[in-house]
């Protein structure tokens, strides 16, 4: 699916000042690619990761998902391009801190109506595939930061989506558990195909994507492009 | 999502907040459990009332000396076992044999009969009580009475000296009790008894009451003239008429007796009438107690209200993350609302258990407290009742939680996930 930002705006109001957080952002993300987003703190990064996400409505400008405008969908539609096509990894791993690493990986497909022994399925199945088969009945607590991750990555791909986006994925992460995050994120792009946009401010992680956006006080700055062996290499 | 999922999660808020949700579902036992206790001892009073007057028949229409027609009287006939009644009232002026004829007239009106009744000192070896003493026809009363005989006969025509005793006075007046064939004296003439009567536990029926042939009845009792009855009482022949046949013997009697509404000296009372009256009474009662014990419940109600408010608060994140995955509007309302709904009925159900339990207690409570006797406070539970508490409380449970629940589900998803 492609993604097409065009003139995008966002713009917080905060009392009498308005903040403007992205200021006419045009970018287009190509079905398959693995793009990554660098910048200082502050600079939008979030932001924009949060509008392709369907998490926010842009204030300016048109953002589309496989040439649909999000702005003409409905909360319900929302939330099922959320569910269905969309798949979250968040600094803070976000995840549910009373249910199970199995239940966490099974809940996004509840939310699809997918029945309990197919979803269970194939929870059990993405639990396997980042090693955490035998951590599933593990409340997030009882779990590393790098397991809490991986648990984390695993409900995002659970609804098989098109687009994974990850905002700091390795943020909480010590350098090699969070090198081993970035594998597998490079890993689930090439086997998949999927699309995959991360933020992060960590050079080294950077030069895994096949191209960066750089952004600076809530406009893009320049887009590196690198050779597509170049990119993602698998440890 | 599918309900059941939406369930799990519900529950799962709910097991991970336990002190919390324990606390806001004491609110609601609280008020469902007085709502029950009230309630059933409402219901209590007005299954007493009914199987009291049950041995009165739903037939029977008494006409009784006095005045005053916004008073619901039953006295004389068969209203002689209720405490404080007399005999004959001295101001009113009593019912004749042309009484009778006119009631005669009114059409449905299967028997009738004029009553002489009053108190009498009785004796029974050695010792004396007052008892309350009715002479009868003994060929009418027998069709007309709802008692059944326990041991002996009914009274015949022919009978003089002889009486038919109540259950209760043969069993619990006298140390020795009264058995067929024995002899008494009342007011100085000696009777046989004939015929025990069943209890029948009830304040209309005869338990407490001395039949004897209405010319027995005239020689024993001393103020009662030979053409006077204490009371008539009428049977209807089909129970559905009773209000109408009071309504013409009401007229004609009055016609008879030459009476405007003013100088109304008698009343017409049926069973049905009393116990309707009785039943409004106990209605508005429960009713009124009822709305005392729900104000308890709408302090539960604010209670969870107030629980799901902060409930709420606190799972803004998880709402947040909830929608990133996927989650609509719909699926967060419902969560919330099952929440609040499993809160009212856990609540509810222990409610009516421990309002059901207090219930049972309560006869023995009341007892102690107010020395009432063992026929003196009665409690119902009904199923009815119980299924009513349940669904009252499950839906106080939904209405306290619609608020938090769609304030939850309007979260924007961005914000929610930043909320710490
Ligand atoms: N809800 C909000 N209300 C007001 N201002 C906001 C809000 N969210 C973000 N901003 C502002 O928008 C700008 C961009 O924020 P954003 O979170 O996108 O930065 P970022 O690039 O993700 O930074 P970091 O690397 O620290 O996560 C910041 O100046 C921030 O203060
Ligand atoms: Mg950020």
């Amino acid at each position: 699916m492609v993604i097409q930002l065009e003139n995008v705006w966002k713009i917080y109001q905060m009392g009498d000042v308005q903040v403007p957080a992205l200021k006419g952002i045009d970018l287009e993300v190509k079905k398959g690619e693995f793009l990554a987003i660098a910048g200082a703190s502050g600079s939008g990064k979030s932001t924009m990761m949060n509008l392709i996400g369907c998490l926010d409505l842009p204030s300016k400008g048109k953002i589309l998902l496989g040439g649909d405008d999000i702005a003409g969908f409905g909360e319900s539609q929302l939330a099922q391009i959320r569910g269905q096509k969309i798949g979250f990894v968040f600094q803070q791993f976000n995840l549910i801190p009373t249910l199970t690493a199995l239940e966490n990986v099974m809940l996004p497909l509840e939310f699809q109506d997918v029945d309990t022994p197919a979803a269970r399925e194939k929870a059990l199945e993405i639990l396997n595939l980042v090693g955490l088969g035998d951590r599933v009945h593990h409340l997030p607590s009882q779990l590393s930061g790098g397991q809490q991750q991986r648990v984390a990555i695993s409900r995002a791909l659970a609804v098989d989506p098109e687009i994974i986006l990850a905002d700091e994925p390795t943020g909480n992460l010590d350098s090699k558990t969070g090198a081993f995050v970035i594998d597998l994120l490079s890993n689930i792009h090439k086997k998949d195909s999927k699309s995959v946009i991360m933020v992060t401010h960590d050079f080294q992680l950077v030069k895994r994507a096949e191209r960066i956006v750089y952004l600076k006080d809530g406009e893009i700055e320049r887009i590196e492009h690198k050779p597509k062996e170049q990119g993602g290499e698998f440890a | 999502m599918k309900i059941n999922k939406s369930l799990k999660l519900a529950v799962n808020i709910i097991v991970h907040s336990k002190l919390r949700t324990w606390l806001t579902i004491i609110g609601i036992v609280i008020g469902i459990a007085a709502v029950v206790a009230i309630v059933s001892i409402g219901e209590g009073m007005q299954q007493n009332i009914e199987s009291r007057l049950g041995g009165l028949g739903a037939d029977i229409i008494t006409i009784s000396p006095g005045g005053g027609r916004a008073s619901v009287g039953f006295r004389g006939g068969h209203g002689g076992g209720m405490p404080g009644s007399t005999a004959t009232s001295a101001a009113a002026e009593n019912l004749t044999k042309k009484d009778v004829l006119v009631l005669q007239s009114v059409g449905g009106v299967e028997f009738i009969q004029g009553i002489v009744s009053g108190n009498g000192q009785m004796y029974y070896l050695g010792e004396k009580a007052t008892v309350s003493v009715e002479g009868i026809d003994p060929l009418v009363w027998k069709e007309m009475t709802t008692s059944e005989l326990e041991s002996g006969r009914f009274l015949g025509p022919s009978d003089y000296n002889v009486v038919i005793v109540g259950g209760r006075i043969a069993k619990d007046t006298f140390k020795q009790p009264l058995t067929v064939n024995r002899m008494i004296t009342i007011e100085e003439k000696a009777f046989k008894v004939v015929g025990i009567l069943k209890e029948s536990g009830g304040f209309g029926g005869d338990d407490s009451k001395i039949i004897m042939p209405i010319k027995a009845a005239r020689d024993t009792l001393e103020d009662v003239g030979s053409d006077e009855f204490d009371s008539i009482t009428l049977k209807v022949a089909n129970t559905d008429d009773v209000d109408q046949i009071m309504e013409e013997a009401d007229k004609k009697l009055m016609i008879s007796r030459h009476l405007t509404e003013k100088e109304k000296d008698f009343r017409i009372s049926s069973s049905q009438s009393v116990q309707e009256t009785m039943s409004d009474i106990t209605q508005t009662m429960t009713l009124f107690l009822g709305a005392i014990a729900a104000v308890s419940l709408l302090v539960g109600a604010v209670g969870i209200a107030n629980t799901m408010f902060t409930s709420v608060l606190e799972k803004t994140k998880e709402i947040g993350i909830m929608k990133s995955i996927g989650a609509k509007n719909s699926d967060i309302m419902m969560i919330f609302l099952l929440n609040s709904a499993i809160v009212g009925l856990v609540g509810g159900l222990l409610g009516i258990c421990l309002g059901t339990g207090i219930s049972s207690l309560l006869p023995f409570l009341g007892m102690r407290l107010m020395g009432m006797g063992r026929e003196g406070m009665t409690t119902v539970v009904t199923p009815m009742l119980l299924i009513y508490a349940l669904l009252i409380s499950v839906g106080i449970g939904m209405v306290a939680g619609v608020i938090p629940a769609y304030r939850a589900s309007k979260l924007k998803p961005v914000d929610a996930l930043r909320y710490e």
